[in-house]
């Protein structure tokens, strides 16, 4: 696809500036060159007799690409790791799912690597494995009820989340108190404060340019108390999430979003810059926020759909899981043991030194300093307090289903909320029995 | 182009090319008024097609604060040559720029021979069932890349060329959309000079290597180009491809830039002028030829 | 691309001498074209046979064949709305950027073929672009030009035409305007290669055809265009629109860089998600590989059915001769 079929021609390049021998002497000398020159650079990682890859996504804060390699060489090196086992370590810019996709098909993919949650899909073609082993009583104890829920497929436990992610509503201080307003707690607030601060050429609120369908899509049903999937039942077609996505039109219908920001909401300039008097944006943003606004801000999770509602944030982050289609399963389960279980340093320094996390191990989070006070501290409480999951079953087509069905509505100029959910939820019934129906043989 | 030929070989007879034998176009040169209402048509859309570069300048030379500013700007009031700096410091430029040209040129080699090559065959031996090899080659360019993507991604991994050079580069070598403009240059390529080159006992290599070659080096260079500018500006195959990051080429490294927590746009576009700025020099230099080359593939029709 | 047509130059060579060596013949000719047919069969044949064979099967999260389900996988893409609402995308983004594009390289190429002085500049000016990647070219479109904020260069003109009125409207470019900002984006990058091919064109046509006009009375501009340039690039012009008409339908980068966000998933994407990009996700993003298939090679069945149609209505192919 990058190949986009790019005309043709820069023609006589070669055709007058220099004779075809010299022509010829170049390219094929370069092509040689080139050849015997290409990515040759020393590998750095120790040495072992057993080599296991470990796959990462890029992070955006510096420093956790050394990070990640000062881990991996650890094991090979120090005495309580395993000195037959050397860990390659790889890093993955640019798309993450597509290329860890297509590894996962073939007998080349990684031996442990990390991912967003457990599905189905991924438990029956066997691409993870299950941890339970991993979980001696004392470490099951020891990890957040939520961090173990999203690996949870049936009675087993496929992965260890090594990060835990959040995101809040960030808002000016300064800015609500001059215009009088409290930090709202229920939607409406929100709306009425978003309009009441996006005057003249700032803008109330950002949560993302699409007008916040895609980052809210689920997390505001969910502030309804509406859920997607018990069991097999398709629960969300329900007067709550009709009257949340009504909210969300009423919101765009305000003028007062952002939308069309050079960046996305997971960027936090437009909300340093003053774009915006209030921004979504995640825990990891904190210090860039905290190093360029000082105390004026503050943080509150996503409010209630009303007073029955609840306030909702997204449980996100990263779990390291070991594919069940490699070699040396029961070695990168050791690996991963060691790494995320056992080390509890790493995971202090992987969640807290390179930007803000929340450690999933219990233990870890209440010996970080850092998360004890401040805005900080009030982003832990509201993850605990209000995060919110989906079920492995839900999967990726499912939510561009609803996706397609709500930015129809609020961004297609009205429709018939109530008849374009029950539409999808059609669609995404047929998708529920299909993914209960495992392909026959593998 | 008679230029191409070596003039000391007294036996090759100057080909005729569109490009040379055509006459220009006979629109006369109307009145003064015309001509400059032309120029000023010209000038103003030369203004739109360049605004684009001009913000590529700015937008590298702004802070990431100032692009998300509220107010327009023409120019920052202070240019931050250090987003220069942080891209060649920070992040591997080099190594990308180098493994780029050297994935450009094996391509730029490669893929123009093996399809000068193929179509010199398609459009002159005379050989049963060469049509129907044609067509199935021209129906590769019509299925989307979507379909094959996995399929030769699981090829490569059997092959066991996953996270190696060959994989990232061997796929890209045979390219049916090549074959075609070669093709079509070699049905126009005079087949009396062949016909002599046999009669003085040259075998169909021979042919090939001392008269077709040399008489084709416009449209090998136009070919040429275009599989250099792909293979550079290629981003998933390599992507996919690679592992380590010595084997990032320049747009894997621009796309380090993005991650899913920052985004460093100024940096970001000085990286897109440093990815550009190659493929923009030559076409500088060398326009004046990139019409006799297109003239010369045949597409003229 | 355009070029699968059956009819372009199938001339057998008129018979030489050498054609009766036809052993030896074949043997070269299987030495000039092994090399690609070679790579092709690797590379791409095996693959599309694969793929083929994947559309039949329930292939989820594995490329493995042999779950046949006939054509189901079809029956679903075909019965999919979202499948057909990208069809219907990319049919009203084709309507808008082939003839745009079209006609502006023509312009350009007529514009640039006027002008006495100064041609290699402004050629070299509106070719340019060609260099320029999707993405970069995504980038500035969306984080420069059309972005939803006042100091984005659209709304800035807006604000300049109101008088520097701070009520102005401040328009959200992307999702109101979608079709300028995606059809603009790709006629910038594409415009100055098809013009290219279309000067080349103008060129061929003999200075003489024009002055036997002017001698009959004919005078330079509309009526010479309609009675000698046109007819004479009918060739080329086909050619460019049958390159555009393939390219086109296969659209993914400006879509998917200027709607997603990126690597954050932007719901502006179900505004415009063409089939390509469709595709993509169901089988990279959701590991439907049997799905994803099918979609492609139905995407495949209507770009080959509108070019030979195209072909037939305009003679794409033809000899000029």
């Amino acid at each position: 696809m990058a190949d986009t079929p790019y005309p043709a021609t820069l023609s006589g390049i070669m055709a007058r500036l220099t004779r075809r021998d010299l022509v010829k002497t170049v390219l094929v000398a370069g092509g040689a060159v080139a050849w015997a020159g290409y990515g040759r650079a020393p590998r750095s990682y120790a040495q072992g007799t057993t080599t296991l890859t470990q796959w990462y996504h890029e992070y955006g804060e510096a420093g956790t690409q050394d990070a990640a390699l000062r881990y991996a060489q650890a094991y090979t090196t120090e005495p309580d790791g395993n000195p037959a086992v050397s860990i390659e370590m790889v890093w993955n810019p640019g798309d993450y799912a597509g290329k860890l996709n297509a590894a996962l098909l073939t007998p080349d993919g990684p031996d442990i690597y990390e991912n967003g949650g457990i599905t189905s899909a991924v438990v029956n073609a066997n691409q993870a494995v299950p941890l339970n082993d991993l979980y001696t009583p004392e470490v099951r104890a020891d990890f957040s009820p939520l961090s173990l829920q999203v690996n949870q497929f049936g009675d087993n436990v496929y992965g260890v989340k090594i990060v835990n992610d959040t995101g809040v509503i960030y808002y000016r201080r300064s800015l609500l108190e001059a215009a009088g307003i409290a930090p709202p707690q229920t939607m409406d607030e929100l709306i009425a404060a978003s309009t009441a601060l996006g005057t003249g050429r700032q803008k109330g609120l950002f949560i993302g340019n699409d007008g916040g369908i895609s980052a809210f899509l689920t997390l505001l049903p969910q502030s309804g108390g509406s859920q997607f999937l018990e069991g097999d039942q398709v629960v969300f077609n329900n007067e709550r999430t009709i009257l949340a996505y009504q909210k969300l039109i009423e919101l765009n219908a305000t003028g007062s979003l952002l939308t069309g920001a050079p960046v996305e909401w997971f960027d936090p300039s437009s909300f340093t810059q003053g774009l915006v008097a209030m921004q979504w944006c995640g825990l990891w943003a904190m210090p860039q926020i905290q190093a360029e606004l000082g105390d004026d801000f503050g943080v509150i999770p996503w409010p209630a759909l009303d007073a029955s509602g609840t306030p909702v944030t997204f449980f996100g982050g990263w779990t390291e899981y070991v594919n069940g289609n490699r070699p040396n399963v029961e070695l990168s389960k050791a690996f991963v043991n060691w790494l995320w279980i056992q080390r509890a340093d790493f995971q202090t320094d992987w969640n807290l030194a390179y930007g803000f996390h929340v450690p999933p191990r219990i233990s870890v989070a209440a010996a970080a300093t850092q998360l004890q006070s401040g805005p900080a501290a009030e982003v832990v409480g509201i993850l605990e307090q209000y995060g919110q999951i989906l079920p492995p079953t839900w999967t990726a087509s499912m939510g561009t289903i609803l996706q397609d069905a709500v930015t129809g509505v609020v961004q297609g100029g009205g429709g018939d909320l109530a008849a374009v959910l029950t539409d999808a939820q059609g669609q995404i019934e047929a998708e529920v029995v299909r993914q209960a129906t495992p392909v026959a043989a593998r | 182009m008679a230029t191409t030929l070596d003039t000391t070989e007294t036996t090759r007879p100057v080909i005729a090319t569109g490009a040379r034998t055509a006459q220009r176009t006979g629109r006369r040169p109307g009145p003064i008024v015309n001509q400059i209402v032309l120029y000023i048509v010209a000038i103003v859309l030369a203004a739109i097609f360049l605004f684009p570069f001009y913000l590529l300048v700015r937008n590298a030379l702004l802070t990431q604060a100032q692009i998300s500013s509220l107010e327009w700007s023409w120019w920052p009031t202070e240019a931050q040559w250090v987003n220069f700096r942080t891209l060649f410091n920070d992040y591997p430029m080099a190594t990308g720029i180098r493994n780029s040209a050297i994935i450009a040129i094996v391509n730029l080699v490669f893929q123009t021979l093996f399809a000068s090559m193929a179509a010199y065959g398609l459009a002159r031996m005379p050989v049963r069932g060469k049509d129907v090899v044609f067509y199935i080659i021209l129906l590769t360019l019509m299925i989307p890349s979507a379909v094959t993507f996995v399929p030769t991604y699981v090829v490569i991994s059997q092959l066991g060329w996953i996270n190696t050079i060959q994989g990232i580069v061997v796929p890209g070598l045979f390219s049916a959309f090549a074959v075609f403009i070669f093709r079509q240059f070699y049905l126009d390529f005079p087949k009396e000079l062949e016909d002599a080159g046999r009669l003085d006992g040259l075998s169909y290599f021979g042919v090939y290597r001392a008269l077709v070659l040399p008489n084709s080096w416009g449209v090998m260079a136009a070919i040429g180009a275009l599989s250099f500018i792909n293979s550079w500006n290629a981003f998933l195959w390599p992507l996919v491809v690679g592992q380590s990051p010595d084997s990032y080429t320049i747009q894997i490294v621009l796309s380090t830039l993005i991650t899913a927590q920052v985004i460093n746009l100024p940096v970001m576009f000085m990286g897109a002028i440093v990815a550009i700025a190659p493929l923009v020099l030559i076409f500088l230099i060398l326009q004046r030829y990139i019409v006799q080359g297109v003239t010369m593939s045949g597409i003229k029709g | 691309m355009a070029i699968a047509q059956p009819t372009e130059r199938l001339q057998v060579p008129k018979v030489s001498f050498w054609q009766k060596q036809s052993t030896q013949a074949q043997l070269a000719f299987w030495v000039f074209v092994g090399p690609i047919m070679l790579g092709l069969t690797v590379f791409t044949f095996i693959p599309i046979v694969w793929g083929f064979l994947i559309s039949l099967s329930d292939a989820r999260n594995s490329v493995s064949i042999g779950n046949w389900i006939g054509f189901e996988n079809y029956r679903y893409m075909i019965g999919n709305d979202q499948f057909r609402r990208s069809l219907v995308t990319i049919l009203i983004f084709t309507a808008f950027i082939v003839p745009l594009t079209t006609i502006f390289a023509l312009g350009l190429a007529m514009l640039v073929n006027a002008l006495t002085f100064g041609r290699g500049i402004f050629r070299t000016i509106f070719f340019i672009p060609t260099a320029v990647s999707y993405v970069v070219a995504s980038l500035i479109w969306k984080t420069s030009i059309f972005t939803g904020v006042p100091s984005g260069f659209a709304n800035t003109v807006v604000y300049w035409l109101s008088g520097s009125d701070p009520t102005s409207p401040v328009y959200n470019w992307v999702v109101e305007y979608t079709w300028w900002v995606l059809v603009s984006v790709r006629l910038w990058l594409q415009v100055g290669f098809y013009m290219i091919i279309l000067i080349a064109a103008l060129q061929n046509i003999p200075r003489d055809l024009y002055e036997a006009a002017y001698v009959d009375g004919g005078r330079p501009g509309w009526t010479t265009f309609r009675t000698i340039t046109l007819p004479l690039l009918r060739n080329a012009v086909v050619a460019v629109v049958v390159l555009n008409l393939i390219a086109a339908f296969q659209a993914f980068d400006e879509f998917y860089n200027i709607l997603s966000g990126g690597l954050a998933s932007s719901a502006n994407l179900s505004i415009a998600r063409t089939p390509l990009i469709y595709t993509y996700q169901i089988a990279i993003g959701q590991q439907d590989y049997g799905r994803g298939a099918a979609a492609g090679f139905i995407l495949t069945a209507i770009i080959i059915a509108v070019t030979i149609v195209q072909g037939r209505l305009f003679g794409f192919g033809r000899s000029s001769d």
